[in-house]
């Protein structure tokens, strides 16, 4: 590129980019302004370096409203249900790539055609099912099924089983390994790449599910983020500071992960988008 | 695929690491699938038994002029995001597939909007609507001299909103899927076509284009499935409302169901949804060699 092509490129970009991070960065702004200052016309920036206590929003909201409970319930449940799915999928992964049995091709194609299907389609007979096993107002309902159902993941872990080079399986079995000892100390330490990129996958779904959440809490004190959010947004409903300040509580400790991990969650969710 | 397996497994191995999976996949999905069929012929309000009524929900449905107007939304809805999303995340592959430093930042800023919670980034959006205190109608004030829409209060805008605010949310998504197709294409067409001295322009409508059309296909498919997750997005921004006018299909199944009790009703709704699905998708696949080219 000659420096002019690189001026209007770059123009190009952090425009386009600016489109992008502005929602985030104006609702930090309101994060750190008063009531006032974000009805204020025209439009004001906060007070993050002239006001005597800057983070006073984050305060009211984590103690106040509850939000540190919320996240760490978000978190709880978060961690519980996408661990579960590691294992879940791990294992019927290595079953799929590794073992020849009836039915096998028949019950992957189940999987995969069960891929796809909308969650409003299965919630209605899950709600009675979590009824009649007395799981509503209870975090099962948000951890379980989570930890059961992963086609995407069971996916990704057969492909990757696959691709293990047979010899490696053989060495192992002539030095005793049975089947489980095989898939825990030769198989997983190998998978660390597609189990951390289902790991975050995983993580990014349920820290941010909603509709489950709404349907099956009712205490106060079980609520995860999202639907804390969407109490506060019907119950107070003129204090967008404090709102926004809990949205960015919501939003960060994703941010915070996606700018460590951001190889495998781009990869990754490329990838289960294009097999799947 | 493998064919190497050998048999030092037993019989029952494999049904031991398949457990945990095949009930998933019998509990929560093949259960519910068929589940959902059976109770969109009856009727249940969560309270009383479940009772048997044929098809009188799916008679109900067609003759509701709210379900039409949902279905309409719907469509309305599909036909924004659809198109739009491809669109803006074609444009941003192309932005996005220059070799310069910083362009993995605005890559991961594109994509960033799939990470993060629909709830918070459709109250921050809210915020930047409102009609009144909002920043964008304030500089449309500010350069126009006219009063912005209320957007998400009024009936003629609320929908529309909703669905650019999902095409920026997603764009980085096709973004990814038309950089891979981007960067299938063999750099030697290019320089060849830049001998012959084709422009910019020539090369993008006689090169790229019709080598992207499998991936546009494929992004196409998968569109029609993620559409659906809007649902968050319209929660948090505006219920459905103002009235109905920005109810689509999931979010009027969640209604339906869990807001009004009418299980059955909602039942009916899902399956329909699911119906217009595969009919899309199949549509699409019947299509596919009009417009499809391989290399």
């Amino acid at each position: 590129m000659s420096k002019t092509q690189k001026v209007i490129y770059y123009t190009l970009v952090t425009g386009i980019g600016f489109i992008w991070a502005f929602p985030f960065l104006w609702m930090m702004n309101a994060s750190f302004s008063t009531q006032e200052v974000i009805f204020s016309l025209p439009p004001k920036l906060g007070d993050l370096f002239t006001s005597s206590n800057p983070f006073i929003n984050y305060i009211k909201v984590l103690t106040e409203y509850n939000f540190f409970r919320y996240m760490l319930n978000t978190a709880f449940v978060t961690v519980s249900a996408s661990v579960g799915q590691l294992l879940t999928c791990s294992l019927a992964g290595f079953a799929f790539a590794r073992m020849k049995f009836r039915g096998k091709n028949v019950l992957f194609g189940l999987f995969l055609m069960t891929m796809s299907v909308p969650i409003q389609v299965v919630i209605i007979p899950e709600f009675l099912l979590m009824m009649h096993l007395g799981w509503l107002d209870t975090w099962l309902p948000l951890i379980v099924p989570s930890i059961f159902v992963g086609s995407l993941g069971t996916f990704l872990m057969r492909t990757f089983f696959e691709n293990i080079p047979q010899e490696i399986e053989d060495s192992a079995v002539v030095d005793g390994a049975g089947p489980f000892r095989l898939y825990w100390n030769v198989f997983l330490p190998q998978a660390k790449t597609p189990l951390i990129t289902l790991f975050i996958l995983a993580f990014i779904t349920n820290w941010n599910q909603l509709l489950r959440p709404i349907l099956y809490i009712n205490s106060r004190s079980l609520m995860t983020l999202p639907m804390a959010l969407t109490q506060f947004q019907s119950q107070y409903e003129a204090e967008w500071h404090l709102l926004l300040t809990g949205s960015v509580i919501t939003v960060v400790p994703l941010i915070i992960l996606y700018i460590f991990l951001q190889r495998y969650v781009i990869r990754g969710m490329a990838r289960v988008g294009i097999k799947g | 695929m493998r064919n190497g397996a050998r048999n030092w497994y037993q019989s029952w191995h494999p049904y031991a690491f398949l457990a945990l999976g095949v009930v998933g996949l019998f509990v929560f999905r093949l259960g519910p699938i068929g589940a959902a069929f059976f109770m969109s012929f009856t009727e249940w309000n969560i309270m009383g038994d479940i009772e048997w009524v044929g098809l009188a929900n799916y008679k109900e449905m067609f003759a509701s002029g709210d379900f039409w107007i949902v279905l309409r939304n719907t469509g309305v809805f599909t036909l924004i995001y659809v198109p739009g999303a491809l669109f803006a995340g074609f444009l941003l592959s192309l932005v996005i597939n220059v070799k310069v430093k910083a362009v993995s930042f605005f890559r991961a800023l594109f994509f960033s909007p799939l990470v993060t919670s629909a709830v918070a980034i459709g109250m921050a959006w809210s915020w930047i609507l409102s009609p009144k205190f909002g920043i964008l109608n304030y500089f449309i004030n500010a350069a126009l001299g006219i009063e912005g829409p209320a957007w998400l209060g009024n009936p003629d805008t609320a929908l529309m909103a909703v669905a650019l605010v999902f095409i920026w949310k997603e764009a980085g998504f096709y973004m990814i899927i038309f950089l891979a197709g981007l960067q299938n294409i063999p750099n030697s067409l290019y320089e060849v076509a830049s001998v012959d001295g084709a422009s910019w322009w020539h090369k993008l409508r006689k090169i790229t284009l019709p080598l992207l059309t499998p991936t546009t296909f494929f992004a196409l498919i998968i569109a029609v499935f993620r559409l659906w997750q809007h649902f968050q997005l319209v929660y948090a921004m505006t219920k459905g409302g103002p009235g109905i006018s920005s109810t689509t299909l999931p979010y009027s199944i969640y209604q339906n169901a869990f807001v009004f009790y009418n299980m059955g009703y909602a039942s009916a709704l899902a399956y329909v949804f699911v119906l217009i699905v595969g009919a899309i998708t199949a549509l699409n696949f019947y299509y596919k060699s009009r417009w499809v080219t391989y290399q």
